[in-house]
């Protein structure tokens, strides 16, 4: 069975040359870089966005960082849902007194909105009306809730909302 | 002294450096686009005006209870499906000719005229002001703002090709009713099928026009926001077809 016996004269294998190794990492690398979006926060409630189709795409024209995301759903600690309404809960980031669980109540909004608005540099020169809050919300959230946030927000002049959900192509 | 040659950088951990980042920006990042519904909230007022005249002929209302029911105009609604077919007929009924017993909006008919006198108006309004020193800013700027509002509507008109450029009567809007409890999931159900009507009102115009469609111009003017003959088609659609959304705050 001469097609199966070792050829090589007992030479070791040659050793495959990974010179261009990471040539390809540094190519995979550039491509996550350009293609994703940083995380702004880890939310600590659980939002499941409903579906809907022919929404504005907020990525290609604004940076992330000049739109304020701000999340409404269930805690993931469902120990802590009961101190809520409703058991939904908001998730703020960068607040300046924060919560140990991170969740809040609507009437935290408004001075969590002023004070990100405060805290940009002042390159980013847009009028607080046009700086957008983009509420993503659970679909079971009630529909008052994200009113009540309205309600806090048009009190500040922040009248740009943005309501998110999972884009479920324009079919 | 003999020169010595330099000797060769193992660049064997480069790939491991490369993949440390790699692993690295993956973990931070996300692909998931951000899709949403823009809106904007009517701006507090302290002195609020007394609202206007209302015709019931002019309010499109979808109304949502507790229950997640619908009700369109009145109407019990089984399937949201129908509600962007619904809007289109309610903006589209009296566009031809204006039947005054329908339940449906009026509109009305500018000729290039009737626009010219109001242009004419405005700029002899502007100039009066310019040449008076003591005038408040806001109302100068209120004034320019409805020139430009006006000169729109005659490029529009020209662009349009007809003698007269259909507008819908403003108090026409799109009212979204909901109550306290009703899910997130419906009140979003009902603004994809507002931006559906949209889209289908706008597109349908734009292929009679120019054998285009909505969805392309506005993604040419994406991404060549200099392209000054889709922004004056687009113009034209918006001053068309300006569907104007209200939301109702729940009590």
């Amino acid at each position: 069975m001469s097609k199966f016996r070792k050829d090589d004269g007992g030479k070791n294998a040659p050793a495959i040359n990974t010179s261009s190794l990471p040539d390809i990492v540094f190519m995979l690398l550039f491509f996550f870089m350009v293609a994703t979006t940083s995380k702004e926060v880890d939310p600590t409630v659980v939002v499941n966005s409903p579906t809907g189709s022919y929404t504005t795409d907020l990525t290609p024209f604004k940076q992330r960082s000049e739109v304020d995301f701000l999340y409404l759903g269930r805690p993931l600690n469902p120990a802590r849902a009961e101190q809520f309404a409703g058991g939904f809960a908001l998730s703020l980031d960068n607040v300046v007194i924060p919560n140990p669980d991170g969740l809040y109540s609507v009437n935290q909004v408004r001075q969590w909105k002023m004070d990100k608005f405060t805290s940009k540099p002042a390159t980013m020169s847009q009028s607080i009306e046009a700086v957008i809050t983009c509420i993503k919300a659970d679909e079971k959230a009630p529909t008052g809730m994200i009113f009540d946030i309205r309600k806090e927000l048009q009190e500040i002049d922040a009248i740009s909302v943005a309501y998110a959900v999972k884009d479920n192509g324009n079919i | 002294m003999a020169k010595r040659e330099a000797p060769e950088i193992n660049a064997g951990s480069m790939a491991d450096i490369a993949f440390l980042l790699l692993i690295f920006f993956l973990v931070t990042t996300t692909m998931d686009k951000d899709q949403a519904f823009m809106r904007s909230i009517p701006k507090k007022t302290l002195n609020p005006l007394p609202p206007p005249e209302i015709f019931m002929r002019d309010i499109c209302d979808i109304k949502a209870n507790n229950n997640n029911q619908l009700l369109f105009r009145g109407e019990l609604l089984a399937n949201p499906d129908d509600i962007s077919e619904k809007i289109v007929e309610f903006y589209r009924f009296n566009q031809k000719s204006n039947d005054l017993t329908s339940n449906f909006p009026l509109y009305t008919r500018l000729t290039k005229s009737e626009i010219q006198v109001q242009l004419d108006k405005l700029d002899a309004e502007i100039e009066r002001m310019e040449s008076t020193p003591d005038q408040s800013e806001e109302i100068l700027k209120y004034n320019l703002d409805a020139r430009a509002e006006w000169q729109l509507r005659l490029d529009g008109l020209k662009m349009y090709g007809k003698s007269s450029l259909p507008e819908v009567a403003s108090s026409a809007h799109v009212r979204v009713d909901v109550q306290k409890k009703t899910s997130y999931e419906l009140f979003a159900k009902i603004h994809t099928e507002i931006q559906e009507a949209i889209r289908e009102l706008k597109n349908e115009e734009a292929k009679k026009m120019w054998n285009t469609s909505f969805d392309i111009l506005s993604k040419k003017a994406d991404s060549e926001p200099g392209d000054r003959e889709v922004k004056s088609q687009l113009d034209l659609l918006k001053l068309l077809y300006n569907v104007r959304i209200i939301e109702v705050t729940p009590k």
